[in-house]
């Protein structure tokens, strides 16, 4: 019996095996941000509509609920009902969206069909996106008083979900 | 009543592969000549049982019988035909049953084609075939069932996947990638047949060859037409991403490659038996990696099949594989005796030991590569990406070695050389190296991995053209005139040279066509307005302006551009915009002219039908086509070496071996 | 007026609070143009399959590749910027695998099987040139005639 052969061969049948059935367990799709316990990246953008500016660090003080999105992503129409309701029924949570790669219009019409309970910016080319590493809409980032990312969550959430997710910023 | 046939088709098929595979194995062990013949009954009938499926499967597409489970997933009434026929293979189920289809042939071909020879090898041959075809039957069986009943059919379907309509290549990259794919389970059937028997002989090694030479050039051809789909369909201007379904494809042709050279090497002096039919089982094993790896969803590609529950089986049946494998290596590998050595280190023979080390190596740095992420992932959480820029810098060092063995190796004489000889055989194709650098020079290379490329092209291309047309020099010397010499040496005699030799030319071309091509190109971003004529890279640009058009899967945003050179008209472009209804990212189809001296090649990036702008990014790639060409020659080459040589003197015994009898010759 | 200093007021976030100030020098026109192709092949798309910015038409890779290119100019270096991508977006982002720590191995591993294999065949080398004599003796020359060879295959030659 060749030993080289049976040993070399073991180790690669192994790790082969046990990588690929590892593997099945993921989803290669779902990107983790790196972004947790950091210093949330501050901006100043402008309100749809409105036409005033919002400084994410004028929200110190409060958590903040960050959520991307924009009219034409599907699971987005999904969500916002959820993040309505909940924005209504936390007043001590300060709920915001960054819409990007949107018209305004549509934006608008939007809100005033569907309802908003909390402010809306536009993002500028996509450079908040990018500094947040957002990878695709919805994803949504949960900060706390002091502005630090607690926790995100990508893709529709339910009220559930959002529940969970703001218990890590309410410590 | 379709779906149950073919349920029924199915099972049988199963049952069928299961009794032959276990028939040939106990066949192979008792030496039973009678267990050989109901072996390869049940290896027809097998082949028949699962053809019949899978055409009862296309009978259904045709007929739009909405009531069997595959045709409601991808038929429909609305497509052209040669669309319903590609569909076959173009969702999970069906594409499993299809490598059915493509295994019962090749199965029933083997079987065919060994009838009366190799008879202490064919049991145990035929015994590997059909368990892997019984694996394939289970699959359809069960997890991937094309055949289930819809309980209230639909009166239309929704087609399968708009992206697979875009373009024609569409309808051939599979077939070919099948008939590559699914045919290395032959050659590994020979190879454990021969590990098993604890021989392999010099009969065995025809067969070996031939059914791995067969899927090769398919295989071969496969890949070209992949890299040739995204060039012209995905709009980025390459034609190979590393990603890991292309990967997939290209590991177990290198491997198989590898294989085609080693057994050169037994043939002639009866050493490196371990190393093929290593390299053989590898090339199974990666096809079935690769199987695993496209279907699973585990990997991030353009080209996966959505997620399903067929990856953990495959992946049993992978880790089953590797096993057999393994324990079938180490216990019987030591049996394969060396009939010969290697004299002399400056020698042919150690060329090819060298050109395995080169393709195991780099096989081994792609799967590594590829498969990365996951490991890492595995072991610290982490998710990172192993892009481009790592293949790119791994492979094309290792590729310029190759390129330096294949004008290296073919020039060196096999056996013990002198180093008068040695000298004699490795200096004159220097002149070919440096003739074809200076020529680049002077047409403008000025990149100095490229001109390193080209002139170990032209020291390859000066010892491939002396060996191809040694034979017939030689005869010439003999007295015979030019045109019989030709004939005799190349198209009659020699033709396993001569198409080897002619693989190997166009392998050269390919080369320096990828290196010029990748180096030399000019990418260039526009912007227009309509009616704004630019110039670019010795062309001017009109354009002309935005059009839409809906189509029943998507919108296309189409830009319209006349193209002229010197005041000449030269084509005219519509490179588009596709935005699919079921994808969120539009894809840009790009359009581009091809001469054979470069692409003119156009993709929008940005199109506005309203303001009637225009951004565009305009590659100007420098013998492109040549790529493609090269590699068709490439498989024309290996066909042309796998004709048959007329039969000769010597007659073959045909008659089966009584009981206990072992092979004289 | 009034919108002048409204704009002025707007924020996006930026690379200097991830990696400080600039580093490298500014650049423009071709150079500029090059620069951007050349880093956006190293990041990765994070929409698309595995496509580098440079090359995909999704919108977030050309938002992406439009800060490569504005950090550029503004005179940040490729390590900066590459550096401003993983902190956002995780070393996914990044196409050509760090030096450092676990990810090091993809590139330390083909080198080592590259150095295992020459020592193998080298092993090979000498092992098979040491191959008993008798066997060496009774095979033929080989030919590069492939009639003879052909008759060769069918007469037979070698042991099993």
């Amino acid at each position: 019996m060749n030993r080289t052969v049976l040993i070399v061969g073991g180790i690669i049948t192994a790790v082969v095996v046990v990588v690929l059935f590892i593997g099945l367990g993921k989803n290669p799709a779902e990107i983790r941000t790196p972004l947790i316990g950091r210093p949330a990246p501050t901006f100043a953008l402008l309100e749809v509509g409105t036409g005033r500016t919002i400084d994410l660090a004028s929200l110190k003080g409060k958590p903040v609920i960050l959520n991307f999105w924009a009219t034409w992503c599907g699971p987005c129409w999904e969500e916002h009902p959820v993040l309505v309701a909940n924005a209504r029924t936390l007043p001590n949570v300060q709920f915001l969206g960054v819409v990007f790669q949107d018209d305004e219009r549509k934006i608008l019409n939007f809100l005033e069909q569907r309802g908003s309970s909390y402010p809306t910016v536009v993002d500028d080319r996509g450079k908040t996106a990018i500094a947040y590493g957002v990878g695709g809409i919805p994803e949504t980032y949960f900060i706390d008083a002091q502005g630090v990312i607690r926790a995100k969550y990508n893709g529709p959430m339910s009220s559930e979900i959002l529940q969970e997710n703001l218990k890590k910023v309410l410590r | 009543m379709i779906a149950a046939l073919g349920r029924v088709l199915i099972l049988a098929s199963l049952l069928a592969a299961s009794a032959g595979a276990l028939l040939g194995f106990f066949a192979g062990r008792s030496r039973s000549a009678d267990g050989l013949k109901w072996a390869r009954r049940f290896s027809y009938l097998y082949a028949s049982l699962i053809i019949s499926s899978a055409l009862l499967m296309i009978y259904a597409l045709l007929a739009h019988d909405f009531s069997v489970g595959y045709v409601a997933q991808v038929g429909s009434r609305q497509v052209p035909t040669w669309v319903t026929i590609v569909s076959l293979w173009s969702s999970l189920e069906g594409s499993i049953l299809f490598w059915g289809l493509v295994l019962g042939t090749y199965i029933a071909a083997a079987t065919f084609f060994t009838r009366g020879r190799y008879e202490e090898y064919q049991p145990y041959a035929i015994g590997v075939w059909l368990a892997s075809a019984a694996f394939f039957s289970f699959l359809l069986a069960g997890p991937a069932n094309p055949f289930h009943t819809v309980p209230n059919p639909p009166f239309d379907g929704p087609g399968p996947n708009p992206l697979l309509q875009n373009h024609v290549l569409m309808a051939i990259h599979p077939p070919f990638l099948y008939l590559g794919y699914v045919g290395m389970t032959i050659p590994f059937g020979f190879a454990c047949a021969a590990l098993m028997k604890g021989r392999m002989g010099h009969n065995v090694l025809k067969p070996i060859r031939e059914s791995l030479m067969l899927p090769w050039i398919f295989q071969t051809v496969a890949i070209m037409l992949g890299g040739w789909w995204a060039y012209e369909v995905l709009g980025w201007g390459g034609y190979w991403a590393w990603d890991p379904v292309e990967n997939a494809s290209l590991l177990p042709w290198l491997t198989a490659t590898a294989a085609l050279h080693s057994i050169m090497v037994v043939e002639r002096r009866g050493i490196l038996k371990g190393w093929t039919v290593t390299l053989i089982q590898a090339t199974f094993l990666l096809v079935l990696l690769g199987t695993f790896m496209t279907r699973s969803g585990v990997f991030n590609s353009v080209h996966s099949f959505t997620q399903s529950a067929i990856g953990p089986t495959i992946l049993a049946f992978l880790a089953v594989s590797l096993l057999f494998s393994v324990a079938l290596l180490a216990f019987r590998i030591d049996k394969l005796e060396a009939e010969g050595s290697i004299e002399g280190a400056a020698s042919r023979e150690s060329m090819f030991l060298v050109n395995n080390l080169i393709f195991v190596l780099i096989t081994f740095t792609v799967l590594i590569g590829t498969v990365f992420p996951l490991i890492v992932e595995a072991v610290n959480g982490k998710q990172m990406s192993v892009g481009r820029p790592f293949f790119d810098s791994m492979t094309v060092p290792l590729g310029a070695v190759l390129l330096f063995i294949l004008g290296v190796g073919p020039a060196l004489p096999w056996g013990r050389a002198t180093p008068e000889q040695v000298k004699k055989a490795l200096l004159p194709p220097l002149a070919g190296a440096v003739l074809f650098a200076i020529a680049a020079y002077a047409l403008g290379v000025r990149s100095p991995w490229t001109l390193v490329t080209i002139a170990f092209g032209g020291y390859a291309a000066q010892v491939t053209l002396w060996q191809m047309f040694l034979p017939m020099v030689q005869r010439m010397r003999n007295g015979q005139s030019f045109g019989t010499a030709f004939v005799d040496s190349q198209l009659r005699r020699g033709r396993r040279r001569f198409g080897a030799y002619l693989v190997h030319a166009a392998v050269i071309v390919a080369f320096i066509a990828i290196a010029i091509s990748s180096s030399m190109r000019e990418t260039h971003e526009l912007h227009f307005t309509t009616g704004q004529v630019q110039k670019v890279g010795g062309y001017e640009m009109k354009f002309l302006g935005v059009e839409q058009r809906t189509e029943p899967h998507r919108l296309s945003t189409i830009g319209t551009f006349d193209v002229t050179r010197n005041g000449k008209a030269v084509t005219r472009l519509t490179p588009r915009m596709n935005q699919y209804q079921m994808m969120r990212e539009p894809i840009g189809t790009p359009d581009v002219h091809t001469t054979a001296l470069g692409d003119f090649y156009i993709s929008l990036s940005n199109v506005d039908s309203a303001s009637g702008t225009a951004s565009i990014t305009v590659f100007i790639a420098p013998m492109v086509v040549w790529i493609w060409i090269s590699v068709i020659v490439m498989a024309l080459g290996a066909l042309f070496a796998l004709v048959p040589a007329r039969r000769v003197v010597a007659t073959e015994a045909k008659d089966p071996l009584p009981e206990g009898a072992t092979e004289t010759a | 007026m009034m919108v002048l200093l409204l704009l002025l007021t707007l924020r996006v976030p930026d690379a200097e609070q991830f990696v400080g100030p600039p580093k490298g020098t500014p650049l423009t026109g071709d150079a500029l143009y090059q620069r951007t192709q050349e880093v956006g092949h190293l990041l990765r798309c994070p929409v698309c399959q595995g496509m580098a910015v440079s090359d995909s038409p999704a919108e977030m890779a050309v938002n992406m590749k439009g800060q490569v290119r504005e950090l550029l100019a503004r005179g940040y270096t490729e390590e900066q910027i590459l550096r401003y991508f993983e902190l956002s977006y995780g070393q996914f982002v990044l196409l050509r695998p760090k030096m450092e720590g676990v990810t090091s191995m993809v590139w330390i591993l083909p080198v080592l099987a590259f150095a295992l294999g020459v020592v193998v065949v080298i092993f090979k080398l000498r092992k098979l040139g040491k191959a008993p004599a008798p066997a060496a003796a009774e095979h033929q020359p080989p030919t590069d005639d492939p009639y003879l060879a052909r008759v060769r295959d069918l007469v037979g030659g070698g042991k099993p």
